[in-house]
């Protein structure tokens, strides 16, 4: 083969290259990431104190005027009575006590634990749904009439009431001789995995065809070119999915804890609270609170992984 | 006149017989190449010029294997083009430099070999060697985007160039550089031609970079694609800054211009 030393005679017009710019410092990426993360939950911690101020001034409208929007005799939408809506302080109050009559557990820290059961189950669920997702785009771009013939059916998939499908699953799975988490699971999985399949095929579709060609010329095989070329190319579009994908497992792990009579979960325990809720409207609002900020808390961390992951690969 | 340095031919490398290629397309059929005989020696370093649209870069993906003639034969180092895609035998470089923007500088010139099946060690062994020939051995863990556009296109020319491929193929790798930038890889693709002996087939159309590199300038004209004439050119190597102020630079120039002129504008052909 032909030899690829450096010219044995340099050409005085060789001028040196051209002067290169100083390199750019490959900065750790994960403390930077973190403190967006953080900088993104006090943003997230502001708006939910906006919210708190927009609910009591809303509530102290609505005293003062007898229900009517002021300088009418319209009623407002929603009444404001401590039955309807209690009081913010009343909701914390409520957190802060016992979870029931003979518990000596706080209700938050009763809601926590029930939050935790949740989001593993989510946690399973996104896991499980993402790798489905990511099977099924590989799938669909290597074998285009298959992506052709179901893409149509995983729509359909995802329009069918999750109310109606979550009982079946539930009787299925729990037919099966599965515990009741397994079948929230599933529910989860079901939600989650579509957002990822939808992105992750469009990234591998994204790839540069220049790059596509590059393989081609230097014969490499389908296989090389889609692990070498496409799977990378549609990393940012898979993140983008698995974001989505995460708000959808929680959903479907707390739907999928109603249909599926555990006894367990923040799903569970909502629908309890709303069952005694003439007796303890606060103890809904918590409920809901608990379930809420929990959810932003998991999300925001598929998102900071999702930040770690594409700063490590462009540093 | 001057010591001739020209590396001196010992075969021919790529050999074109009856090659003509026609794209169907909605708006009918587009004759890109009409009958195109060209052989190119072995070593030799052979520039495509001509008005765009003439079928320069359908003439260079025909020979390496990325466009299947319509009719004729390709040969390149004794077999057809296919096979010698097959066996590697291409290193290719394009206008973009098409990196990979989640590999560092020497991953990806690391890419042909990993390909091919190269183990970790070697590959990064003759990765560095590349990063050597084209200057940027501090720039290897770079990511391409922290680099300038003449150095990622130093950057695929290295890439293209891992394999020690017996054949390189250029499409306008200079086309989007500044002058400055441009005249300097002109001189550092001379450099990297004559230490590894390649055989280029360089597209252009740009006449001095046509004349300054080039063995010999291929002139195509357009509607259908046609050699319209081939111009050797005899300048010694290595050729400096101070060649193209030279009479036979200019000249050399000067004769290209009229052959390309007279296929741009028939009429005025022969003057
Ligand atoms: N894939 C293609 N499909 C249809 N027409 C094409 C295709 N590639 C090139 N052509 C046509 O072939 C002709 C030659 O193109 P090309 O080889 O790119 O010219 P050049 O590189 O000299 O500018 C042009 O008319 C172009 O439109
Ligand atoms: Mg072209």
């Amino acid at each position: 083969m032909a030899a690829t030393r450096t010219a044995p005679r340099p050409s005085a017009a060789v001028a040196p290259p051209a002067a290169p710019p100083p390199p750019v410092r490959a900065r750790r990426g994960a403390s930077r990431q973190l403190g967006r993360t953080l900088r993104d939950l006090a943003t997230a911690a502001a708006v939910i104190a906006m919210a708190l101020l927009a609910w009591e001034g809303y509530k102290a409208l609505g005293q003062a005027t007898g229900d009517l929007v002021p300088l009418t005799s319209l009623p407002l939408p929603v009444a404001t009575d401590d039955a309807a809506m209690p009081h913010v302080w009343q909701v914390l109050a409520a957190l802060a006590g016992p979870a029931s009559t003979a518990s000596d557990q706080t209700l938050l820290a009763y809601y926590l634990q029930q939050t935790s059961v949740t989001l593993r189950e989510a946690a399973y669920g996104l896991a499980l749904g993402a790798a489905v997702g990511v099977c099924l785009a590989l799938l669909m771009r290597q074998l285009p009439w298959l992506g052709r013939a179901s893409m149509p059916w995983l729509v359909v998939s995802q329009t069918i009431p999750l109310v109606a499908l979550a009982p079946i699953v539930v009787v299925w799975i729990g037919g099966a001789g599965f515990p009741s988490w397994v079948a929230v699971t599933v529910i989860s999985a079901y939600l989650a995995f579509f957002p990822v399949t939808l992105n992750t095929a469009t990234g591998l579709l994204s790839a540069d065809l220049t790059h596509v060609e590059l393989m081609r010329s230097v014969a490499a095989s389908p296989l090389q070119t889609l692990l070498l070329v496409r799977v990378p190319a549609a990393v940012p579009s898979f993140f983008t999915g698995l974001r989505l994908a995460a708000t959808a497992s929680v959903v479907g792990a707390v739907v999928g804890e109603l249909s599926a009579g555990a006894g367990l979960g923040i799903g569970r325990a909502i629908l309890t609270a709303a069952y005694y809720y003439s007796l303890a409207p606060a103890n809904l609002y918590a409920a809901v609170l608990v379930a809420s900020l929990a959810g932003v808390v998991f999300v925001q961390v598929i998102a900071l992984a999702e930040r770690l992951v594409l700063s490590k690969r462009e540093h | 006149m001057t010591t001739p340095t020209t590396p001196t031919p010992t075969g021919t490398a790529i050999r074109l017989a009856g090659v003509s290629k026609t794209f169907s397309t909605s708006s009918g059929d587009v004759v890109a190449l009409d009958d195109i005989d060209l052989d190119i020696p072995e070593g030799g370093f052979v520039s495509l010029l001509g008005p765009s649209g003439c079928g320069k870069s359908t003439l260079l993906r025909v020979i390496g294997d990325l466009v299947t003639p319509t009719t004729g034969t390709v040969e390149v180092a004794g077999t057809i083009a296919a096979e010698a895609r097959r066996t590697r035998q291409y290193g290719m470089a394009f206008q973009a430099p098409g990196l990979m923007d989640w590999r560092t500088v020497r991953r990806n010139i690391e890419l042909p070999l990993q390909v091919q099946g190269v183990g970790r060690a070697e590959r990064r062994q003759r990765a560095d060697e590349m990063l050597e020939l084209v200057k940027l051995t501090q720039f290897a863990d770079h990511r391409p985007r922290q680099l300038s556009g003449g150095m990622q296109q130093r950057v695929a020319i290295a890439r293209a160039l891992a394999m020690q491929p017996r054949v390189l193929l250029m499409d306008e790798p200079l086309g989007a550089l500044d002058e400055m930038n441009r005249e300097h890889l002109q001189r550092e693709l001379l450099r990297i031609w004559r230490a590894t002996g390649t055989t280029v087939v360089f597209v252009t159309h740009s006449i001095p970079e046509a004349v300054f590199l080039s063995t010999e300038v291929v002139v195509m004209s357009p509607r259908p694609g046609r050699i319209a004439s081939r111009i050797p050119v005899d300048l010694p190597y290595p050729r400096t800054d101070e060649t193209r102020l030279t009479d036979e630079f200019q000249a050399a120039e000067r004769h290209v211009r009229e052959r390309l002129h007279a296929v741009l504008e028939p009429t005025t052909a022969g003057l």
